[in-house]
C-alpha cells in the first residue's frame, strides 16, 4: 500500500500540533507530578539548555542523625543530652534568567534526652517549616553561586519531661524572620561532579509562645487565664542560628548522593525562662534537579 | 559596601557567643543543697505568706541547713539534710523524691486526729453499694443519698455523675464523703463540683510567678464555677471533711463552701492550695513544690486548710457502736 504525500501546509500543522502536544507527552511519561520535562542531570553543569521560561527545581531528601542538647528551664534546671534523628525535605525552585529563586524546606526531628546523672528523661518532637526567597548571583563562571535572602520560620514542637508533675511538657512555637545565604561551588573529583554548598539563616525577629514563669498549663488551656504567652523576639531574645554544609556527588545520570551536617540552634530567653534545642545532625540523602516547560512553550 | 561588612561581624560574633544558658552546679552535695535551694528560692509561692504566718525565712533556712552538708556525706545523709531543709517549708506539696526515699512534710494529717474509720465507712456503704468510676454510693436508711469520694486521682466523667445523681434524685439530700480524699486532678473536682451550682458563681482566684522575686506574682484572676449542662442537684449537700483533705480536695471544699445549699461538717481541711510543679536536681532527684497559689473567694488563702461550718469529731465511743458522728451530724442537717 502506498502512502500518499500530505500537502507542506498540512504538514507544518501537524508539526505545530506535536509540539504542542510534547510537554504533556512529557509529562505523562516521565514525571508522575506532571512536570513537562525533567532532567537526571543534578548539577547545574550538566543543566538542560536553559530558556527563558524554564524552571529549574532542585528537590532534596534527607535523613539524619546526632547529638541533641536540651535546657528548659521551665521543665527543669538540668542540661539534658542525648540522639535524635532529622528528616529533612527541601525545594528550591528558580526561573533561568531570573534573579530569584524560592526555598521551601521541611524539617522534621524526634530526640530522646536525660539528665547527667541518667535518672531523668525528656522527648523532644519539632516540626519546622522555611519559606524564604533568596538572590542569586553566579561568579567564576558559573561555578560559584552566592545566595542571599529572607526566610519565614515557623516551628511547631513539645519537650515531654517523663517525670513532673504539673508542668510536664514545654509547647514550642515560633514564627521567625531570618535572614540567610548560601554559597554553592561546583568542581570535579575523581572524575565525578560535585558541588559543595553551605547555608546559614540567622535570626531577626519574630512572635513565639511561652507560658509565663511559673504558669501552669492548666492556666492557659483550663481557665482562659493568659499573661504575656504570645511574645515579640528579637535577635536579643532568641539568637537562633542554623547551619548547613552539604556535598552534592553525582553518582550516575539519575543518582546524586547528598552528605551532609547540620546544626540548628535553637535558643530563647523570654518570661524568664530559658530554653535551647542544639541538634547536630550528620545527613545523607539525594538530590534531584529538573526543570518545568511551561505549557505555552 | 564596605561599611556594612563590620557590623555584620560584629553581629555573626555577637550571634555566636549568645548562648542562652544556665549555670550548671556539680553533682556533689553541696552542689545538690545549692541547686535545691535555689530552685525552691526561685519558684516556690507561699514565701511571704508563711513569712507573716510562722516567721518563714528563707536565706535563715539557707545557713542553717548549709553547715550539715559536706561533701563526704552518702546519698541518704544528704536526702535526710535536704528533706528536713523542705520540711520547713510546711507544704505537703513539697517532697523530694529519691529512688530510695520519697522526702515529704505531712504533718497537716499526721499531728491530727483522723476523724475516720474504715470500719465505719465498711458499715455505712454495706455491701450491696454502687460503683461508678471513683464514687462510690447508696441510698441510707434515712432517704439520704450518700457518695464517698476518696480521691480525685482517677476521672469522674460526666456519665459517671449522671448515673450517680439519677439513683440518688429522690433523696431529701446528699452526703458526700471526701475525708482522705488527698487531691488528684482539679479539672476532675470542678467537674463534680458543677453539679452544685445553678449560675455562674465565683468559688476563688488564682495566681503564678511571674518572675524570681518571692513578691513577684501576676494579677488575681478570679474563678468561677460554671453550672453542668447535664443532671444537677438542687437540694441540700453536705460535704464531710477531715486533716486528710488536700490539694485539689481541698479547693473541691472551697468550691463547694461557696454556695448556699452546702455545709462543710467534720474535722478542718489539710490545705494544700499551691499547684505544684516539678524540677530535677544534678543527682536526678526530683523536687515538687507549691508553684501557683489558689484562694477563696474572699481572696484568703486556704493553703493551711479550711474550718468546717459544723465541727465534729469521731469519739472512741461512738465508734464503739458503728456510729460516725460526722455523717450521723449530717443527716441530721439535711433532714431538719
Amino acid at each position: 500500500m502506498k502512502h500518499k504525500a500530505l500537502p507542506l501546509e498540512m504538514k507544518h500543522k501537524a508539526l505545530l500540533f506535536l509540539l504542542a502536544l510534547a510537554p504533556y507527552a512529557a509529562a505523562f511519561s516521565q514525571s508522575p507530578v506532571g512536570y513537562a520535562a525533567t532532567s537526571s542531570q543534578p548539577l547545574p553543569s550538566s543543566q538542560p539548555q536553559p530558556s527563558d521560561t524554564q524552571k529549574v527545581i532542585t528537590r532534596s531528601t534527607m535523613v539524619g542523625a546526632g547529638p541533641t542538647k536540651i535546657l528548659d528551664t521551665y521543665l527543669s534546671a538540668e542540661h539534658f543530652s542525648g540522639t535524635g534523628l532529622s528528616f529533612i525535605s527541601s525545594v528550591e525552585r528558580h526561573r533561568e534568567g531570573k534573579h530569584w529563586s524560592t526555598l521551601i524546606e521541611h524539617e522534621a526531628n524526634i530526640s530522646s534526652v536525660k539528665d547527667r546523672a541518667g535518672k531523668q528523661q525528656e522527648l523532644e518532637a519539632a516540626y519546622n517549616l522555611y519559606w524564604g526567597k533568596l538572590y542569586n548571583w553566579q561568579l567564576l563562571d558559573g561555578k560559584l553561586r552566592l545566595q542571599a535572602g529572607g526566610v519565614a520560620n515557623a516551628l511547631l514542637g513539645v519537650i515531654y519531661n517523663t517525670s513532673n508533675s504539673n508542668n510536664p511538657a514545654q509547647a514550642r512555637a515560633h514564627l521567625n524572620i531570618m535572614p540567610v545565604g548560601t554559597a554553592s561551588y561546583h568542581f570535579q573529583l575523581f572524575h565525578k561532579k560535585m558541588m559543595a554548598r553551605y547555608e546559614l539563616a540567622l535570626p531577626l525577629c519574630g512572635i513565639m509562645f511561652s507560658p509565663n514563669y511559673g504558669q501552669s498549663y492548666h492556666e492557659l488551656f483550663n481557665r482562659g487565664n493568659y499573661d504575656h504567652n504570645v511574645v515579640p523576639t528579637t535577635f536579643i531574645a532568641a539568637p537562633e542560628w542554623r547551619q548547613m554544609l552539604t556535598l552534592d556527588c553525582q553518582l550516575s545520570r539519575t543518582f546524586t548522593l547528598r552528605l551532609g551536617y547540620l546544626g540548628n540552634m535553637q535558643q530563647q530567653d523570654v518570661n524568664q525562662l530559658k530554653q535551647h534545642v542544639y541538634t547536630h545532625r550528620l545527613l545523607i540523602g539525594f538530590t534531584k534537579r529538573f526543570s518545568i516547560i511551561p505549557r505555552s512553550l | 559596601m564596605k561599611k556594612f561588612v563590620l557590623p555584620f561581624y560584629l553581629f555573626i560574633l555577637l550571634l555566636l557567643h549568645a548562648c542562652v544558658d544556665t549555670e550548671e552546679r556539680p553533682n556533689s552535695p553541696s552542689g545538690n543543697f545549692e541547686a535545691l535551694w535555689q530552685i525552691i528560692d526561685e519558684h516556690y509561692c507561699f514565701f511571704d505568706y508563711k513569712q507573716h504566718a510562722y516567721g518563714l525565712d528563707w536565706n535563715s533556712v539557707y545557713n542553717k541547713y548549709k553547715v550539715r552538708v559536706n561533701d563526704k556525706m552518702d546519698d541518704n545523709q544528704l536526702f535526710e539534710v535536704l528533706t528536713d531543709m523542705l520540711a520547713e517549708l510546711r507544704d505537703g506539696h513539697v517532697n523530694l523524691s529519691s529512688p530510695m526515699d520519697y522526702g515529704r512534710y505531712w504533718a497537716w494529717q499526721e499531728s491530727y486526729p483522723k476523724n475516720f474509720s474504715d470500719t465505719l465507712e465498711r458499715h455505712y456503704l454495706g455491701t450491696d453499694y454502687k460503683i461508678s468510676s471513683a464514687l462510690r454510693y447508696r441510698v441510707l436508711d434515712d432517704n439520704i443519698g450518700y457518695i464517698r469520694c476518696s480521691s480525685f486521682e482517677n476521672p469522674i466523667g460526666e456519665g459517671n455523675l449522671d448515673e450517680c445523681l439519677n439513683y440518688l434524685m429522690l433523696c431529701r439530700g446528699l452526703i458526700i464523703d471526701i475525708r482522705n480524699n488527698g487531691g488528684g486532678d482539679l479539672t476532675t473536682a470542678e467537674l463534680l463540683a458543677g453539679r452544685f451550682v445553678h449560675e455562674k458563681t465565683l468559688v476563688g482566684y488564682m495566681q503564678h510567678k511571674s518572675g524570681k522575686g518571692h513578691s513577684d506574682f501576676s494579677k488575681l484572676e478570679p474563678q468561677y464555677l460554671e453550672p453542668s449542662s447535664n443532671l444537677r442537684w438542687h437540694k441540700g449537700v453536705c460535704v464531710l471533711t477531715n486533716r486528710s483533705v488536700y490539694s485539689a480536695a481541698n479547693e473541691f471544699a472551697v468550691m463547694m463552701r461557696a454556695l448556699p445549699h452546702v455545709q462543710l461538717v467534720g474535722d478542718h481541711t489539710g490545705g494544700g492550695s499551691g499547684m505544684p510543679m516539678s524540677n530535677s536536681l544534678p543527682n536526678g532527684w526530683s523536687v515538687r513544690y507549691s508553684a501557683c497559689p489558689m484562694y477563696d473567694r474572699d481572696k484568703q488563702q486556704t493553703e493551711f486548710g479550711i474550718a468546717p461550718d459544723v465541727a465534729v469529731t469521731l469519739t472512741d465511743a461512738a465508734t464503739a457502736q458503728n456510729i460516725d458522728p460526722i455523717i450521723e451530724t449530717a443527716r441530721r442537717l439535711l433532714t431538719e
